[in-house]
């Protein structure tokens, strides 16, 4: 039987997003507004999603008087991630006739 | 590679869709050339112009050429300063800028570990010692950056200090400033024009 794959991470939005901040130390939300091609409003929902369930870190300050949140992957982000990767693997495989 | 992102909740994402979104996105960062070159042209020039004034001097048998190495305290809080600007500016942290950033710190200590020993290791082998460490931090960048120019121009600073050790102290002056416009000068260019390129891309 097929596992179920991680509700967090199977929408492409947040998906794309982990995948980013996976490879980076930490990123701006302006610069994972402009790779991902979104709008503030749902990649706010989206990151807030990711934050809530441990997977990432949200930092905010302030860069020349403006906020900036700067946002960087967790240890249980990049397992969930992993897993999620492992776990896509199954379904890619070719089935057996 | 361009995908358009689907943001609705509800999306049927199949396992084909998603791993066209992990390719897609994982290496985003990857390409991004995480040095503009500045510091090797700025340091390149300042110590190559350093050095020749310095062995310009010694020749015309003039006093205080050496004075000309108080810039280096000056250029160091200037690159600092630099480092730490475009550091801010910066939108997106990778894991290579954090590998320049301790290789640079470690050649600058080790320059200053050697400078405050010059006194009894002696000029000649001070300057041998930094050409091997111009060599060296230039090859580690290049191989961090995956920038050919700068592994090639280390080769010749490693080459300019088993060189220079056949040479007098005056003469090593030379030998600095060459192994520079081949490992900082001339790969710092090939950097910054490279970066600039992938900017206005």
């Amino acid at each position: 039987m097929l596992k179920e794959l991680d509700p967090i991470l199977h929408s492409q939005l947040r998906l794309a997003l982990i995948s980013i901040l996976v490879g980076v130390k930490q990123a701006e939300f302006s610069y994972l507004k402009e790779k991902t091609n979104s709008t503030a409003g749902n990649l706010s929902v989206q990151l807030q999603k990711l934050k809530d369930a441990n997977y990432i870190e949200m930092e905010k300050s302030f860069k020349n008087n403006y906020p900036q949140t700067m946002c960087k992957i967790t240890k249980i982000g990049i397992k969930a991630f992993e897993d999620y990767v492992k776990d896509i693997q199954i379904y890619l495989k070719p089935k057996k006739k | 590679m361009k995908i358009t992102l689907q943001t609705d909740m509800n999306e049927n994402l199949s396992p084909e869709k998603s791993f066209e979104t992990i390719s897609a996105m994982i290496n985003t960062a990857k390409n991004k050339l995480a040095d503009d070159g500045f510091l090797f042209i700025f340091w390149g020039w300042l110590v190559c112009f350093s050095s020749l004034f310095h062995y310009v001097f010694i020749k015309l048998d003039i006093q205080g050429g050496e004075y000309v190495w108080t810039l280096m305290p000056l250029g160091g809080i200037f690159s600092a300063v630099y480092a730490i600007k475009q550091n801010k500016r910066e939108s997106v942290k990778t894991y290579v800028d954090d590998y320049l950033k301790y290789l640079w710190i470690a050649f600058g200590i080790s320059l200053i570990i050697a400078l405050l020993n010059m006194p009894t290791i002696g000029v000649k082998d001070t300057y041998f010692f930094f050409m091997i460490l111009y060599g060296f931090a230039t090859m580690v960048s290049g191989g961090i950056l995956n920038f050919k120019p700068l592994i090639i121009g280390s080769i010749f600073a490693f080459i300019c200090a088993l060189a220079s050790s056949y040479f007098g102290n005056a003469e090593q002056l030379l030998w600095i400033a060459l192994s520079l416009i081949c490992s900082y000068i001339i790969p710092g260019h090939m950097l910054r024009s490279q970066y600039k390129t992938e900017i206005n891309a």
